[in-house]
């Protein structure tokens, strides 16, 4: 019986034995036979050149159906680096790369490389697409390195080149976000990290903290942006028109959503393709709308009515003398054309964009008031989700001469940003109330939690009484005067401004034939749905923004009608017309 | 009914035995952490392809609205109408 329990122990002695003898075994020869190819594999697969593999957070834009489509992501492919010690044919080995790899370094480059024979590793061409990579990884040339990368990539090249932003290595040896919301959001994109490359194992015996709780998950993510890509490549399309048109300067447009801040589009001409920054000029990485300031002319109408209307220092049945110029501190102010109209009501001053009729509302105002109302509208950051957000020029709002009150009435004299710009005419738009304009809607965590970002803060400015009757203004304007009465939509109530300034000379004075264009617009006029503010930059050869800006105006409305299906808030039982 | 005695094996030999249990046990952990590491690698590089693929897709997506929005409706042959009427529709019923 002894006997018997001892031979079973040692039969299950001697079975355990051999299995670890066949492990062993089959370890010989995964690690020394045929380590080299499972080297390679493996290399292939997840290795990386000397920095690691680069990960990112995506930025998305979003579909009016809600549907995201990357704007920024991350593609993989590989990176070519040379050996110079081991390097047998480098004409061969240059010209066999740089058939494949458009990025390859110059040919006095590559043999300046090859030359450098006390160096092991130097990187030749990035960014080779997969299909180009392993086919030279096939053809297994000495001394050179097949190696996976990964980088960013911006799917639509221009569009929304400047919000979205760029990553770069900066003044440091990690690449982050310098610009745009790449700037803004890096902490949410960044990666710290293994990322997917966690070993279960490894973990639990070295970090169990991190398997229960990562606090890298509460944080890390991609960014979901209110920004429409049909809508804005339809802007970007028509700024690039008017911009070549009329070689203007920079042009410029935004569409947001005057309820909520949300910026539908926001585009920028000259702009730059993210995917390719070899030849972009420094300046145009900046973002126009939030980093510049302009004196946007006659677009300020509007809120000099709205803030006389509210004062209760005018109605809209209001009259005043019109004599086409007056004379304050000295100085000469007049309507556009110099004449004259004599006594005529309130909305004739948005209709004909009457400089001595705003004036005149300034002056009823008071400058204590009109200070107050548009240090409300300009005087605060917007807090939107870009860099470098720019301060408005407000000084001659600080002094005592009437003249620089005047002249603010119609919008010259005092400069802000366009993103200040359209914020406080969106308060025309939404009974009043200024709200926060905004790229970036939610977060959307890698634990799959989407954490919607609080965009709530609103500041009163009007009443509701008087946007409605400086709205009603507005649509008049365009119903009777916009392209002489043709721009009408009889089934959609529309309510615009234009705006015509003259440019600053740099000496304190203005040039008599340099033009600061601005067309700002939104509909339905009472329940708006989306406002619209254009500018173009020195634009030769013209002299109106109606003559710049309105067709593009108009074809944007009509194309926001469409894509949108916006029901018609008026004229449902018109006949012909 | 057995006769359960006590086990006499030298305690040499019981620690060889618990020895060897303990290194085939390691050698086959060793052997389970490697291969999972492999496919968790294999199961991120995938990933990594999916999403290379579908930027890919979006490219296209996006170039395709520029492609569409930039169309040159004359040289295609189409004109805008010359007269634009706004007409009440007529009311559908709710039947159909």
């Amino acid at each position: 019986m002894r006997g018997q329990f001892r031979n079973r122990i040692r039969g299950i002695l001697g079975l355990i034995l051999c299995v670890a003898v066949l492990i062993i075994v089959r370890l010989y020869f995964v690690q020394i036979v045929d380590g080299d190819d499972y080297a390679r594999k493996a290399d292939r697969q997840f290795a990386s050149g000397a920095n690691g593999l680069y990960d990112r957070g995506s930025i998305f834009f979003t579909r009016k159906d809600g549907t995201r489509i990357s704007a920024a992501t991350l593609v993989t492919g590989f990176l070519v680096a040379i050996n110079p010690q081991t390097i047998q044919d480098p004409e061969s080995v240059y010209t066999a790369i740089s058939a494949v790899a458009s990025t390859t370094i110059s040919k006095d480059d590559f043999l300046a490389a090859v030359a450098k024979k006390n160096q092991v590793y130097v990187e030749v061409a990035h960014k080779v697409p997969q299909e180009a990579g392993k086919a030279l990884a096939d053809k297994k040339m000495a001394g050179v390195q097949v190696l996976r990368e990964r980088w960013r990539y911006y799917p639509g090249n221009t569009l929304a080149a400047q919000a979205i932003g760029i990553v770069s290595y900066g003044s440091g040896t990690e690449l982050s976000g310098q610009t745009g919301l790449e700037s803004v959001y890096d902490g949410v994109l960044s990666r710290t990290g293994q990322g997917l490359y966690k070993n279960f194992f490894a973990q639990l015996f070295s970090n169990i903290g991190d398997m229960v709780v990562d606090a890298r998950d509460t944080r890390e993510g991609d960014i979901v942006t209110t920004i429409e890509p049909e809508v804005e490549t339809r802007l970007a399309e028509e700024l690039a028109r008017v911009h070549a048109q009329y070689k203007s300067k920079e042009t410029g447009g935004i569409i947001m959503n005057p309820a909520t801040g949300e910026i539908i589009a926001m585009a920028s001409v000259p702009t730059y393709n993210a995917n390719d920054l070899r030849s972009v000029e420094p300046a145009v990485l900046s973002n126009p709308h939030v980093e510049r300031v302009y004196e946007f002319g006659s677009v300020v109408k509007a809120l000099t009515m709205a803030s006389g209307l509210d004062a209760g220092v005018i109605t809209p049945e209001t009259t005043y003398n019109d004599t086409g110029c007056i004379t304050v501190n000295k100085f000469q102010v007049c309507n556009w054309d110099l004449k004259a109209r004599g006594v005529i009501p309130m909305k004739q001053v948005i209709m004909q964009s009457l400089n001595v009729g705003a004036s005149w509302i300034s002056d009823r105002l008071g400058q204590d008031r009109f200070r107050t109302y548009f240090t409300k509208l300009f005087g605060e950051k917007t807090g939107i989700d870009q860099p470098a957000e720019g301060r408005a020029l407000l000084a001659n709002l600080s002094t005592t001469q009437q003249v620089n009150f005047n002249t603010a009435s119609f919008g010259q004299g005092i400069a802000v940003t366009p993103v200040r710009m359209v914020r406080a005419l969106g308060a025309l738009a939404n009974g009043g109330v200024m709200v926060q304009p905004h790229l970036v809607s939610a977060i959307r965590l890698k634990t799959g939690v989407e954490k919607k970002i609080d965009w709530n803060q609103t500041v009163p400015v009007f009443s509701a009484t008087a946007v409605h009757d400086t709205a009603a203004m507005m649509t008049e304007m365009v119903d009777e005067k916009l392209d002489h009465g043709n721009a009408k939509i009889p089934t959609m109530s529309v309510a615009a401004k234009t705006g015509t300034a003259q440019l600053t000379d740099g000496h304190g004075g203005y040039y008599k034939n340099r033009y600061f264009h601005s067309f700002t617009g939104f509909f339905p006029s009472y329940a708006p749905r989306f406002i619209i503010l254009l500018y173009t930059n020195d634009p030769q050869g013209v002299q109106y923004a109606s003559e710049t800006l309105n067709k593009t105006f108009l074809s944007l409305v009509h194309f926001l009608i469409d894509y949108y299906a916006i029901p018609p808030d008026r004229g449902t039982n018109v006949a012909n017309t | 009914m057995y006769n359960v005695r006590a086990l006499s094996y030298a305690p040499t030999t019981l620690a060889l035995s618990f020895i060897a249990f303990l290194a085939v046990v390691y050698i086959g952990l060793l052997a389970v952490v490697m291969s999972y590491a492999a496919s968790t690698v294999a199961f991120s590089q995938s990933v990594r392809n999916s999403e290379a693929a579908v930027a890919s897709l979006e490219a296209r997506y996006l170039s395709k609205v520029a492609e569409i929005t930039n169309l040159d409706y004359h040289a295609l042959g189409y004109e805008k109408p010359g007269d634009r009427n706004y007409v009440s529709g007529v009311r559908a019923t709710a039947l159909r």
